[in-house]
């Protein structure tokens, strides 16, 4: 082995070392994950696209054809200028249903596994001579600096040191949509080393063989313009074509959608790599026609292999390692991301679909090796395809057998993302006939000579005419087949999901599945336990839903994500399979309707990209909907299928149930009361149903619903409930239903009263006619009491009539002097005419130095209706007590019993009129309101304790009234003439 | 979505009339960094329009 050789070796086993070694300071965290994960990483990775093309490919494409060779950079260039409208709505898509290759996102948009499948053929197919550039440009680049032919061997040893790092660092998860970090950063760091090689090459050709821009420009106006008018110029058609070719293979290559959609952290990201990817370019492609020009100023001769010009331009070691670096940097970048994305797609649409998987207890870790066993077949299937076929071509012909094989699904990208009418049929016999054309045109010629393809544009160079001849078939099939044959349902709403102005009209399907653990164990059948119940947690963590979740709305989300995740883990058709047949849709009689909150859901996502009337459109359904949510009247909407559809916030705050825990549900599943208010109301012939009785947070609700129908031509149907709670309103109700009663009631009362006055008026005259016929002091003193009980008849006669007129005395506020225990006395000896309950125990024990300022006649009224209540509560032997006292500028006199008691529910309407609890007969419930109203008349007040402190029963009864002064007497205008009775 | 359809007219025009920059190789009346300053031009634009959609998008 040669010294030179032996450089060689070392240098590139020392570059992938520090390879290594850049995968693992980011693995053990050395490097921080601010630097790991910045956009400008994400950027740099995309930056494979400079395959050893733009480090030795380029400079053959411009010693061939001048500035021609711009076209890999500006095609590329151009595809991320237009990420906004070309490559963010792929980026949606593929996040959204986790697709992590083109095979997948075509498979899924399509419907049918031969989508994926043969996206996956043609990519193996078009990758292979781009792989084989890269080992063939490895290969002679060591030939060209050793001198030997040991090249092929040295690369297959470089070959096998990249699968290494493609094994280590980019198969530990089974999810192809995980984001490698590790990865990432490395391809970042390649990417670093090429421009710098490169700029550093442009430099040394500018002002170490040029002396600088003037001397340049010198040489390109002298010497060098003979050598630069040599060379043939492009045709514009061709680089157009070519342009085309670059702008398509720059994302749909399989490494660089799997960079720009599976690994990439956001659109933010993808849009900052929109300019700063052109720029990287920009700077790759700059110091190309430097080197061919320094090369050619250098060489003695005309330079034969044009590829490696960096080589001769310079005699300096350094130079040569500098050019050999930035080739092993972009060809070993290129391999990597290849072999990863390629692995992906053979393993989700050919191995996968051939051998569906079956519930194994590991499925993860034997999906994983799958993936390995394909990278490592890959790299040396890249290595294979140099050794046998590649090292009889040149750089241009092997990428563009590569390029227009990649473009074949171009047609198909743009359907998928414009024309949702495209069917499958389209694509696939589209697809067949532009990879036809291409493989015998410019395919299997680098294998074994064909006859010529008829071709209709005679003297153009063989690939203009197969891109053009098989991209037109391509084409023509797509757009003839789509419109003349059936588009799938399943297509359909594919295409709608995927198509960047689609009006998406997701239904609401019913699913047999009603809760998680349904899930669960319905997917445990395709997955084992294990694998099936860790797919359902993490696509309920995803959605932050919990484990008990019924709602159906809910559960279709679940599906959906259970099928995304899966789709990451094991491609779109498996997923789609997998999930159709385990958790199928329940096909009965039920409607099917809109999904409205998940069309409501996915508009306010993508508000920001709503431009013009669509923008004008939302920003009036967003106003609407304001308006519904901030009604302050409870409203509820339903669709057909009786699902919730929205719950506002007055409900919300009624109910104590928020809208977002029950839009999605059925109306069944509602808390107790509503399913049954609800139906009521729904099912009701009437269009309001009144004052329906509720129980909520623990209290009676009066509700009044209101429904209406939402069906009309152009509505998705559903009823809407308005709910009003007239609690208050029943309340009142009642309130002026009692006051009416107790009106009439006064007035029969004021009518009984008149009629009792006159008898009475009768028997006090018969009285006072007994006094003046009879000297018997006996039948004198009867007479007496008779007028004194009659006088009290017609007091409490007025009195009535006076309560049903209601606080007449307010304006004659009595003024008089009154002793309590004088007037206690008066009204224990009343209470003895009764001559009840004599067992009841009365005792007096007011000092008779109490003295209020009142009517007698009133406060005796009072307290013979206390004294007869505490008589009346206390058992056989009971004992009611008078007793009075002063408390600074009020009297208390109170009347306590060891009686029964009042009940708590009682006491709160005790001073109520007609509130009685004594059996009906014996007592009209208006002495303790007519005692209530005369107190308050005397600026007192009453109050209750049952039981009085330090009792265990019995009640005490506490009359507080303002003290008699009698120098405050002057003051006051003179009394009542009845007050001096007493 | 307005700068999106400048971005789009910027890039079809380009692709449209890009033979052009072929022009300058061989060429001693024109510099032979044009086709770069074009392009740096257009990366401008990009980024100038890139920040203007996030102020539109705020």
């Amino acid at each position: 082995m040669s010294a030179e050789l032996t450089a060689i070796i070392l240098l590139g086993l020392g570059y992938l070392a520090l390879l290594f070694g850049c995968g693992i300071a980011v693995e053990r965290g050395w490097i921080s994950t601010r630097i790991t994960r910045h956009p400008a990483v994400y950027t740099l990775s995309l930056g494979v696209y400079a395959s050893a093309w733009a480090v030795y490919g380029s400079v053959e494409f411009a010693a061939n054809a001048g500035f021609g060779y711009l076209a890999y950079y500006l095609g590329a260039a151009g595809a991320f200028l237009l990420a906004p409208v070309l490559l963010v709505p792929i980026q949606r898509i593929t996040r959204t249903y986790q697709l992590a290759s083109l095979a997948d996102l075509f498979a899924f948009r399509f419907r049918t596994r031969w989508a994926g499948t043969i996206v996956t053929l043609v990519s193996v197919l078009a990758v292979l001579p781009l792989l084989g550039i890269q080992v063939k440009t490895l290969s002679e680049a060591i030939n060209a600096l050793t001198g030997t032919t040991a090249g092929s061997s040295v690369a297959l040893l470089f070959c096998l040191v990249i699968a290494a790092f493609a094994l280590i660092f980019g198969a530990r998860h089974s999810n192809l949509r995980a984001r490698h970090n590790t990865l990432l950063a490395a391809i970042a760091f390649e990417s670093l080393v090429k421009l710098g090689v490169m700029l550093a090459l442009g430099a040394v050709a500018l002002w170490g063989v040029f002396d600088g821009p003037q001397q340049l420009q010198q040489w390109l106006s002298g010497d060098g313009l003979v050598l630069t008018r040599q060379t043939p110029t492009l045709d514009p058609a061709h680089w157009r074509t070519l342009l085309l070719l670059f702008f398509t293979a720059a994302f749909m290559m399989p490494h660089l959608f799997h960079i720009t959609f599976a690994e990439n952290l956001s659109r933010h990201t993808l849009l900052q790599a929109s300019w700063a990817l052109p720029l990287f370019l920009l700077l790759m492609a700059l110091p190309v026609p430097l080197i061919w020009w320094a090369a050619q100023k250098t060489a003695a001769a005309p330079i034969s292999v044009t590829a490696y010009a960096a080589f001769i331009m310079s005699e300096h070691s350094v130079v040569g390692a500098l050019a050999f670096i930035g080739g092993l940097a972009a060809a070993s970048g290129t391999m990597i991301m290849v072999a990863l994305a390629l692995s992906g797609m053979v393993l989700n649409h050919i191995v996968l679909v051939a051998h569906p998987p079956e519930a194994r207890p590991d499925l993860y870790g034997w999906l994983r090796w799958l993936r390995r066993g394909l990278i490592v077949t890959v790299v040396i299937g890249g290595w294979l395809f140099h050794a046998t076929v590649g090292s009889h071509h040149d750089l241009r012909a092997l990428g563009l057998a590569a390029f227009v094989g990649m473009a074949q699904c171009l047609p198909g990208m743009l359907a998928l993302l414009y024309w949702p009418g495209a069917n499958r049929n389209g694509l696939v016999v589209g697809l067949l006939a532009g990879i036809a054309v291409w493989l015998w045109g410019l395919w299997l010629p680098l294998f074994l000579p064909l006859p010529t393809l008829w071709l209709p544009l005679p003297g153009e160079p063989i690939w203009y005419q197969v891109t053009l001849v098989s991209l037109a078939a391509n084409i023509l099939a797509l757009i003839g087949l789509s419109l003349f044959t059936r588009t799938s349902e399943g297509e359909r709403s594919a295409a709608e999901a995927c198509s960047v102005d689609a009006v998406i009209r997701s239904k609401r399907l019913p699913l047999e599945a009603a809760t998680v653990a349904d899930f669960s164990a319905q997917l445990a059948e395709a997955l084992g336990d294990d694998v099936a119940g860790r797919e359902v947690n993490r696509a309920l963590q995803a959605l932050n839903l919990p484990p008990q979740e019924r709602r159906p709305y809910a559960l279709r989300r679940l599906r959906d994500r259970i099928q995304a995740n899966l789709s990451g883990l094991m491609g779109p058709s498996v997923a789609r399979d997998i999930v159709d047949r385990y958790l199928p849709y329940r096909h009965d009689d039920a409607p099917v309707t809109d999904d409205i909150h998940f069309v409501e859901s996915r508009l306010e996502a993508y508000r920001s990209r709503l431009t013009g009337l669509a923008r004008e459109l939302d920003g009036l359904r967003r106003h609407h909907r304001q308006t519904l949510a901030n009604l302050p009247v409870g409203l509820c909407v339903f669709g057909d299928d009786d699902e919730l559809v929205m719950w506002n916030r007055a409900l919300a705050e009624l109910s104590g149930i928020s809208g977002e825990s029950v839009v999605g549900a059925h109306r069944d599943s509602l808390a107790a009361p509503w399913p049954t208010l609800l139906q009521s109301a729904l099912s009701s012939p009437s269009v309001t149903l009144y004052k329906q009785a509720a129980h909520l947070h623990g209290r009676d609700y009066f509700l009044t619903l209101h429904t209406a129908d939402l069906s009309g031509d152009d509505s998705r149907g559903g009823r809407v409930v308005m709910i009003e709670d007239h609690t208050e309103m029943k309340w009142l109700e009642n309130e002026l239903v009692h006051a009416a009663r107790l009106a009439s009631i006064g007035q029969l009362a004021a009518g009984v009263a008149h009629e009792i006055g006159n008898p009475i008026t009768g028997i006090s005259s018969l009285a006072q006619n007994l006094r003046y016929d009879t000297d018997d002091p006996v039948l004198l003193e009867t007479a007496d009491q008779i007028q004194t009980l009659t006088e009290r008849v017609t007091r409490i006669v007025s009195s009535l009539v006076e309560f049903t007129h209601g606080g007449r005395h307010a304006a004659t506020l009595p003024r008089s002097p009154v002793t309590l225990g004088r007037i206690s006395e008066e009204a224990l000896h009343l209470l003895h005419l009764a001559r009840t309950r004599e067992a009841v125990t009365f005792s007096n024990t007011c000092p008779p130095d109490v003295v209020v300022r009142g009517d007698a006649q009133r406060l005796i009224q009072v307290m013979l209706n206390l004294l007869g209540n505490a008589r009346d509560a206390c058992p056989p032997q009971g004992k009611v007590t008078i007793s009075a006292g002063t408390q600074g500028q009020q009297a208390w006199w109170r009347v306590t019993d060891n009686g029964r008691g009042i009940a708590p529910d009682v006491r709160d309407r005790l001073f109520e009129p007609f509130a009685t609890t004594k059996p009906a007969g014996e007592g009209t419930g208006l002495g303790l309101s007519l005692a209530y109203q005369i107190v308050n008349e005397h600026q007192g007040s009453i109050d209750v304790a049952s039981p009085p402190p330090g009792h265990s029963r019995g009640t005490a009864m506490t009359l507080w009234l303002p003290l008699y002064h009698p120098d405050k007497q002057q003051d006051d205008p003179p009394p009542h003439a009845e007050d001096s009775d007493c | 979505m307005y700068v999106y359809r400048i971005m789009l007219f910027l890039v079809f025009g380009g692709y449209l009339l890009s033979p052009f920059l072929m022009s300058g190789w061989g060429n001693p009346e024109i510099a032979w960094y044009r086709p770069f300053l074009i392009w740096g031009g257009l990366i401008a634009l990009s980024v100038w329009l890139e920040q203007k959609r996030k102020l539109d998008e705020r």
